[in-house]
């Protein structure tokens, strides 16, 4: 009895306990529900993702005369995921047909205006573009394509991605996210608990987890709110917060805002989501122009962006694809045949080559720091701003074509301190200062190391045109000039004496300006910085345009100043154009994400340097090409292209640089070891061999500045500095020299002299060519 | 060892004597004795290379003989046009400078001066907008970028210094202003 009283008691105990606890637990589960239903609302209604900057390339201008073929021009199409097709009937479509593209050219927002969707016939005559025209056939002056997205500024380890709106979202793909992923979709209320034991059933038979009962809602929830933990409370939480946010929002909204979250494919430290991006990191081209076995693969992603990863696992992707095409026929969403017809066509993914296509770290780490200075890093990677930059895809692609082949020639050679070398190339337009291209190694797009800004290196020869400048703005020597190539000691402070040497290690006595400066000869390039003086040398460094003068040792005349390459194409910017400084720019235009424009930096011109001193520098680093240490390079250029530039070789060949212009372009290549080892090359032997075949490959004019009025040309001896005749010998050149300077006359072939009395004089004084 | 001083003063003297021979001013070729009292009495003075006798000949030919050197004359310059493409976009910057869209118009002629960077017609827009945007120093440097690529065309140089006149007096450097405006108006007759 008192067992029976004690037993009955206990009980009432433990049911009031129950009681108390599942009140608790409820009320435990209200607050729950409350924290999470705000955090969820909140959140969502709101809607923001933290936008990354998304940044552009300069557009491909058209108009008539514009150098381009029709072959090109598809090219470039191409390119912008444009596809060539019959008839040309929706934005994103091309047709070449001989000598004419017709093209639907897509709608594009601008900085200053947006393009609507416009049909465009281009006509061209081989290598140009002849016309230009509307639907109407109205003539149309000039034209920009919708510009190349190249890439966002992502937060470091951060999400990437383009959001789309419905309107840009092809009907075809949440029919085939509910088909494949969540036939409920329309009808559940966040959570499908008969998937969710079909999924449990298959795991267990398969005695791992191989499907997954998420809803779209959940793995919506999964990715928008929580982190990837899977525990037991995570996935509680999960069937919550996908049952809070199907009670508060419609079906629509959630499948956007699951179109624009999910995550798709790593790119390095770039995590790809939403399938916006997605499209143009997989296809190059605008999720609304994808076609039904594009949409699959998307589709067949979404279960597992690293296992199906299509450039990485071809093979799995493929049979994914498929398998999701199966389930389309299946499901009534696709028609069986194009179904069918869709499993046999390839990926059709952009590259292959374990790259993302389009995708130049070294150019947007430039791009992001410019920015850096009017703009907060937080407005960069999360307000979604629109930032058009100026690169050129085309020239881009050259570059890194034309370093790595190099790099692959020396890694193929016989030099074994030329194998495994690094690299980098800058190439700038000289009038307006923009910034074209960038390659920051040898592997460009690798987000690491960007050589072309964080590595500094000494610029060895490529210092001797600011030794020049020096001495001929300082109004006491002309081209012409005599200094001597001959030893010389300096005392440094240290007390130690610094002794230069040639390279040949041979002395060359009495040379010429142009002679000195076209050979590089350093005893000659010394004895004239020290005679011109070391602080005007080092004032021309911030002429040309660095921050700060280098270091006031005579060391700089032989180029210990350490720079990096976009510095030095700084400074030979401004001597391709004319002595005037455009601060060099990657950004041409900012705006919001409603379209307002921002701050940018806008294109300056600043007369840094005298035109007369300018251009006589500019017309002895021509002759550099014409009988100096860039000769061999110039029957690798096009026939007729006149251009400028400098070798640059630092002590014991660790580094080797050319820099140097046509009319059109500026390119600065360095070529070295990260571990500064030597490299066994020189200026010429190595960085000019890539500048040559880049400068070969681009469409590009010659270096021919106009003389300046108070200057005229005159011809000099090259060995003597003599005024002569051009009938002379080889070893006349022509130079510019102030109107009115006396030059004394070469007795022996007086500038009088005609062919015919050239002819007859025996033997005519033969050209050296020592090497640098 | 040499000391520095001696040594610096041969490579002055010689530097000199080099430059005495061609100097770049309008002046006639200086007398010996500047040489001399340049030179002091440094010990090793070098012959001056006026005899090319006394140059070093260099011995052989390596690689391709430069190319046959053609006298270069200077070109007549006929007065600078724009091409059909910049025509259009300069007309649009004017609307959209009309319209207060500055930064519009800056657009539209960047995007002109990419397709002819030597077109001083359209350095002289660029510098008509600056001079809108208040950017005055801007202004009189594309005036004279203008100028650099207009040399013996002077109707183009005249509406270049128009232009460096306006940005003057816009900041007030009257004397100056009066100046670049006369050799506008010198140009122009011209």
């Amino acid at each position: 009895m008192a067992k029976r009283k004690r037993n009955s008691r206990s009980r009432r105990k433990l049911q009031r306990g129950f009681a108390i606890l599942a009140l608790l637990g409820l009320l435990a589960l209200i607050v729950l529900v409350a924290v999470l239903d705000r955090r969820v609302t909140r959140q969502f209604e709101g809607r923001r993702w933290t936008l990354p900057a998304r940044v552009y390339a300069q557009p491909l201008e058209l108009y008539a005369g514009q150098d381009l073929s029709s072959a090109r021009f598809a090219q470039e199409l191409e390119r912008l995921g444009y596809i060539a097709q019959t008839p040309v009937d929706r934005p994103g479509t091309f047709r070449r047909k001989g000598d004419s593209v017709d093209v639907y050219v897509r709608e594009f927002r601008f900085s200053d205006e947006t393009q609507p969707a416009q049909k465009l016939h281009v006509g061209f005559d081989g290598e140009a573009i002849s016309a230009l025209s509307g639907p109407g056939g109205a003539d149309v002056p000039v034209f920009r394509l919708d510009p190349l997205l190249i890439g966002s500024i992502f937060p470091i380890h951060g999400e990437d991605r383009i959001i789309v709106s419905p309107a840009e979202v092809p009907p075809l793909l949440p029919q085939a996210l509910k088909a494949v992923e969540d036939r409920k979709f329309d009808t559940h209320h966040g959570v499908n608990p008969l998937a969710i034991l079909r999924a449990a059933f298959v795991n267990l038979r398969a005695g791992q987890v191989e499907q997954g009962g998420s809803t779209l809602t959940q793995q919506l929830v999964k990715s928008y709110f929580l982190d990837s933990r899977r525990t037991l409370r995570r996935k509680g939480e999960e069937a919550i917060m996908a049952f809070i946010l199907e009670s508060r929002f419609e079906k629509a909204d959630i499948m956007n805002a699951y179109i624009n979250e999910i995550y798709l494919g790593q790119d390095g430290r770039r995590a790809v989501h939403g399938f916006g991006l997605a499209s143009q990191f997989y296809f190059g081209k605008p999720l609304a122009e994808l076609n039904l076995p594009e949409v699959a693969l998307m589709v067949a992603i979404v279960r597992g962006p690293s296992y199906y990863d299509p450039r990485r696992h071809a093979d799995r992707a493929l049979e994914r694809r498929n398998l999701v095409l199966k389930v389309l026929a299946d499901e009534g969403v696709a028609k069986r045949d194009e179904a069918e017809r869709a499993m046999k066509t390839p990926l059709g993914i952009t590259d292959n080559a374990g790259r993302s296509a389009n995708y130049f770290p070294a150019f947007l780490d430039l791009v992001r720091r410019q920015l850096r200075e009017d703009y907060q890093e937080q407005a960069l990677t999360e307000t979604g701003l629109v930032v058009f930059s100026t690169l050129d895809p085309l020239k881009q692609e050259k570059a890194e074509i034309a370093l790595s082949d190099e790099l692959a020639r020396q890694d193929k050679g016989s030099r074994k301190a030329a194998q495994g070398l690094e690299g980098s190339m800058v190439v700038t337009t000289p009038q307006t200062g923009e910034v074209v291209a960038v390659v920051g190694g040898r592997r460009a797009s690798f987000d690491g190391f960007n050589r072309a800004l964080d590595m500094k290196r000494p610029i060895g020869s490529l210092a001797k045109p600011m030794v020049y400048l020096a001495a001929l703005q300082s109004g006491r020597y002309t081209p012409a000039s005599v200094v001597m190539d001959e030893p010389i000691e300096y005392k440094l402070e240290s007390g130690d004496v610094w002794k230069p040497n040639n390279y040949d290690k041979k002395l060359h006595g009495p040379v010429t300006l142009v002679r000195g400066l076209t050979q590089s000869y350093n005893l000659a390039t010394v004895n004239l910085g020290l005679d011109v003086g070391l602080g005007p040398v080092a004032k021309t460094y911030v002429q040309l345009g660095l921050d700060e003068a280098p270091p006031q040792y005579p060391s700089i005349l032989l180029g210990t100043a350490q720079l990096n390459p976009v510095e030095v194409a700084q400074m030979y910017n401004t001597l391709a154009n004319g002595g005037f400084r455009s601060p060099l720019r990657a950004v041409r235009a900012v705006i919001d994400e409603h379209g307002k424009a921002l701050k940018a930096p806008e294109l300056e011109v600043t007369e840094a340097a005298p035109a007369e001193a300018v251009y006589a520098l500019d017309r002895m680093l021509i002759e550099v090409f014409e009988r100096g240490t860039a000769r061999s390079a110039k029957k690798a250029l096009p026939p007729g292209l006149v251009v400028a530039g400098k070798t640059g070789t630092s002590n014991d060949y660790r580094d080797s640089w050319f820099a140097g212009f046509s009319g059109g372009h500026v390119i600065v290549v360095w070529m070295g070891h990260d571990d500064n080892a030597p490299t066994g090359l020189t200026g010429t032997t190595g960085a000019l061999q890539a500048w040559t075949r880049l400068m070969a490959s681009i469409s590009t004019t010659s270096f021919e500045p106009l003389m300046p009025e108070a200057v005229e040309d005159r011809w000099i001896d090259y060995y003597s500095g003599l005024e002569t005749s051009p009938y002379c010998s080889g070893s006349a050149v022509s130079l510019p020299f102030e109107v009115g300077t006396v030059l004394n006359p070469n007795p022996a072939c007086p500038p009088s002299t005609t062919a015919e009395e050239a002819a007859l004089m025996q033997p005519p004084p033969p050209p050296v060519v020592p090497n640098e | 060892m040499l000391p520095l001083s001696r040594t610096f003063v041969a490579v002055a003297l010689l530097a000199s004597a080099g430059c005495s021979l061609q100097p770049f001013h309008k002046e006639p070729p200086p007398s010996p004795s500047r040489t001399a009292t340049r030179g002091g009495s440094g010990p090793m003075i070098p012959e001056p290379p006026t005899v090319s006798s006394t140059l070093p000949q260099e011995p052989t030919i390596q690689g391709p003989a430069p190319s046959i050197p053609v006298p270069r004359e200077r070109p007549k310059v006929a007065p600078a046009t724009l091409s059909p493409a910049s025509k259009a976009l300069v007309s649009q910057a004017q609307a959209q400078r009309k319209k207060g869209d500055l930064p519009g118009a800056a657009g539209s002629l960047d995007r002109a001066l990419r397709i002819e960077p030597n077109n001083p017609l359209l350095w002289i827009e660029m510098g008509r907008l600056r001079m809108d945007q208040r950017n005055y120093v801007q202004a009189e440097s594309m005036g004279r970028k203008a100028l650099s690529m207009a040399v013996g065309d002077n109707r183009t140089q005249a509406a270049a210094w128009q232009l460096i006149a306006d940005s003057l007096q816009a900041r007030g450097k009257n004397p100056q202003a009066q100046e670049a405006l006369e050799r506008a108006q010198e140009l122009s007759i011209q």
